[in-house]
């Protein structure tokens, strides 16, 4: 049926004086066609089959001129309004139009008539009723009908509704108010059952307004579904249209239609006003500073808004929560860190209030956390350890920054540099992830200089550097040399104390031996000589020459407890000859021979 | 030997050509696969066989998109910001209930969409699905009862990532060569999915429950994705 239909739109195309190859061809075969040969075309048997086919049709409507089919099949979709629209190249009365349609997940029935497009007038006609599925592919296709004749088929139009769809105009309300204008925006398919741009939040208004003078530029903004434009001059007509585009799948809407109004005055409650607000933060500590122009006391109220709540099609302005701890402030600054958090945008504003009846509500200031924030400089320690630099980093904000940091993903970078008067030393830098960082190779006997500061990658973001450490490396032959000063001072320490130790404990002991142990042993039989006792054996007689003293001296042996001293004919002698007991030298030495010459004197 | 429907796709590909995205040759293909499927004709082998010279021709011209640069930290930041979503998302509500086992339902998010052949268009995929579950957490959470904190946070989260994103693509070839692609409509139909579950069984307890764990599966792929864009 198709092909039947296509052979039917050539003919048309070379009764048109179109298509290619085709024409000398047809024109040398038409008169044989219709008899009963058939032209040897180029192309095949299948073509010759189509002439054949061909060739058959116009018999019964001989006489009549064939009925061309519909062009130029176009589908305009504006939301969920389908518009089919053709031409045909014969205006004639009397003509009427249907469509037929093909829906890819259909249940396979083939191809079904167009409700709203049957028997239709016009060149145009609305099918909105029969497309229910947006995101699926349908075919359309018409033709025209005279009476009993009917025209071939046009060429099938293919579409997929979501594609073809156009944003229709979105609603909008004006409101002027204090010299600005507020505008509230509905959305394209406001209060539709049926809608085929489910996500309504995703539109972005671009609102194009102008001065309604004679030579005036038109200005063009993006604002959100309920938003102030501001920056109007007083008492005079603005006109406004607003399109809802849809930025990811690159379309842009109708616009709606034209609204002018006169903006009013603006009141005079200015210098009330807070200004100037401005946000800034410290590792994720953010305060609101303001500037106040009124000369008697105001107390301000600071409110802020979730990012967020813009976006909805809903009015946020009773939305707006007082930031705790900021509820009567008299100063012009406030922390606001309780109700800014790291994920999203915030609104802030001031309400300034002064006597019982006057408040003014400042402009609001749009904070993003984590771009305002300001990172802290780490803090920095630095040790030594034979010719490896450690360096320790405190990361900024302490254990409470934790959050932050996880947010920016920190890393720091350290500068190291050589300090020396001499010469300028360019400074080497080193980057980590971690708190912990070793710099080897240092040289000996110089002082390194250290300063830290922390980085984010991702948000571009640096503190300034930390305070400067600086140590000293010690020298480089410093390790042998103090192992052997460090043992020679202990061998010296060692002497120094070891050796008089042991001369005094000898002393002491030769003391002790001599009073208490006496090498110098009276005779056993000491009483037989009258009882003449060595009673002080200490006493020292210069007279005699010592020898012969020493040589008795050595005939008394060391025997048992008893210092005995020889007494042998003169006492006085013995006193001497203890004297020299403590001649230690002699006695030991002549022992042996002083026995011999004792037995035998006695 | 051609008809007037050849002429319609040469036309349709001298815009591509302009515009001149990978995506567009996806969707040459389906349109080509159409094509035959109702045709089943020589003329389709045709016009295939020319449009194989055309699409050399365009992927030469692919190549040749250059990545928007102060979008580079985007990625970085994009996944912590994911992270601290899911962790949201999870702190919103308390476990799964098990009375809503019975009622839960398969949706089958299209992974194609976010298979990274190019940066843009995933870029511009995952503004897609984040704008869908902005909206979709945006009204009717009463039956929800989850912490209303969190869910501000989560939002708030969200629409900043959509913002930074929106900032970020702004090459209208890239758009217009997304519009047109297979996938996207598979997204759509999921997203319309869950909307018409939740409208089916009026926002109860189950049904959210049921659309925030698909929504926790649905940014699990993203963080997936991001993580490997990012290396």
């Amino acid at each position: 049926m198709e092909e039947r239909g296509q052979g039917q739109g050539w003919m048309e195309e070379r009764g048109q004086a179109h298509g290619q190859g085709w024409m000398p061809e047809l024109r040398a075969g038409r008169p044989a066609v219709r008899g009963a040969g058939r032209p040897a075309v180029r192309g095949g048997g299948w073509k010759a089959l189509l002439w054949l086919v061909v060739a058959a049709l116009p018999l019964p409507c001989q006489g009549q001129a064939p009925l061309q089919s519909p062009q130029d099949i176009q589908v305009c979709v504006v939301n969920t309004n389908f518009t089919l629209r053709w031409s045909h190249p014969g205006a004639e009365p009397g003509l009427t139009f249907s469509a037929e349609y093909k829906w890819s997940e259909g249940s396979g029935t083939g191809w079904q008539e167009l409700p709203g497009c049957r028997n239709v007038p016009g060149p145009e006609c609305d099918f909105s009723s029969a497309v229910s599925e947006y995101y699926d592919t349908h075919w359309v296709r018409v033709r025209a009908q005279r009476g009993e004749q009917v025209s071939p088929w046009s060429r099938v139009l293919e579409m997929v509704p979501d594609h073809e769809a156009q944003i229709g105009p979105p609603g909008m309300e004006l409101q002027p108010t204090n010299g600005d204008i507020k505008i509230k925006i509905s959305p394209p398919e406001a209060n539709q059952g049926k809608k085929m741009w489910l996500n309504d939040l995703s539109f972005k208004y671009n609102l194009v307004f102008w001065e309604n003078s004679s030579n005036s530029q038109p200005r063009s903004k993006n604002i959100f579904p309920v938003d102030t434009v501001g920056d109007l001059a007083p008492d005079t007509t603005y006109c406004f249209k607003v399109q809802a585009n849809l930025p990811t799948e690159g379309k842009e809407g109708l616009f709606s239609p034209v609204r002018c109004l006169k903006t009013t005055q603006k009141a005079v409650n200015d210098l009330l006003c807070a200004t100037n607000l401005r946000v800034l933060g410290l590792n994720m500590e953010f305060h609101l500073h303001w500037d106040n122009q009124y000369e008697q006391p105001v107390s301000y109220n600071v409110q802020y808004l979730i990012g967020y709540l813009k976006r909805l099609n809903e009015d946020y302005s009773g939305k707006w929560v007082g930031v705790p701890g900021c509820g009567n402030v008299t100063g012009t600054r406030c922390n606001v860190s309780s109700a800014i958090t790291t994920t999203g945008f915030y609104y802030l504003r001031v309400q300034a209030r002064a006597g019982l009846n006057r408040s003014c509500l400042s402009t609001e200031v749009k904070v993003d956390p984590l771009r305002t924030n300001e990172i802290c400089p780490p803090g920095v320690k630095v040790d030594i350890s034979d010719t490896l630099l450690h360096i320790q980093i405190s990361p900024p904000g302490g254990p409470e920054g934790e959050v932050m940091r996880n947010n920016y993903v920190l890393s720091y970078r350290i500068l190291y540099w050589r300090n020396s008067s001499s010469d300028e030393e360019e400074a080497k830098v080193k980057e980590t992830k971690q708190t912990v960082a070793t710099i080897p190779d240092l040289a000996p006997q110089t002082l390194y200089c250290v300063k830290a500061q922390a980085f984010s990658e991702a948000y571009n973001k640096s503190s300034v550097y930390s305070q400067e450490e600086c140590i000293q490396t010690p020298g480089a032959k410093a390790f042998p040399l103090v192992i052997l000063a460090t043992f020679m001072a202990a061998l010296f320490a060692v002497l120094l104390v070891a050796l008089p130790l042991v001369f005094v404990l000898y002393q002491a002991y030769s003391k002790i031996k001599y009073v208490f142990f006496p090498s110098c042993q009276p005779p056993l039989n000491i009483e037989g000589f009258g009882g003449q006792l060595c009673t002080s054996p200490y006493l020292p007689t210069p007279e005699e020459p010592v020898e012969n003293y020493s040589i008795i001296d050595s005939m008394i042996t060391y025997e048992g407890n008893q210092m005995d001293c020889k007494d042998y004919k003169h006492s006085k002698q013995s006193s001497r000859d203890s004297g020299n007991y403590s001649n230690d030298d002699n006695t030991s030495g002549s022992k042996g021979s002083a026995e011999t010459l004792g037995k035998e004197i006695v | 030997m051609m008809n007037e429907n050849f002429f319609y796709r040469i036309i349709k590909f001298q815009d591509f050509e302009e515009t001149g995205a990978y995506e567009c040759l996806q969707s040459i293909l389906t349109h080509l696969r159409i094509y035959t499927q109702e045709r089943r004709n020589i003329r389709a082998c045709c016009i295939m066989n020319a449009f194989g010279l055309i699409q050399i021709g365009l992927i030469l011209l692919c190549t040749t998109i250059i990545c928007n640069h102060q979008c580079n930290h985007l990625l970085l930041q994009q996944r912590k910001m994911i992270e601290n979503s899911l962790q949201l998302l999870d702190k919103m509500g308390k476990n799964f209930p098990q009375r809503c086992l019975r009622e839960k339902m398969s949706f089958r998010f299209p992974k194609q969409v976010l298979q990274p052949r190019q940066k843009e268009t995933v870029r511009i995929a995952i503004e897609e699905i984040f704008q869908h579950i902005f909206y979709i957490f945006s009204k009717n959470l009463t039956l929800a009862a989850w912490d209303g904190t969190a869910l501000d946070q989560f939002q708030n989260g969200l629409y900043q990532q959509i913002e930074q994103l929106e900032a970020c693509v702004i090459k209208k070839h890239t758009h217009y060569c997304w519009s047109k692609e297979v996938s996207r409509l598979k997204l759509k139909k999921y997203f319309q999915k869950i909307d018409c579950f939740l409208k089916d069984k009026q926002h109860n307890l189950c049904s959210w429950e049921i659309s925030r764990a698909e929504m926790r599966r649905c940014l699990q792929l993203i963080d997936k994705v991001t993580r490997k864009l990012n290396n």
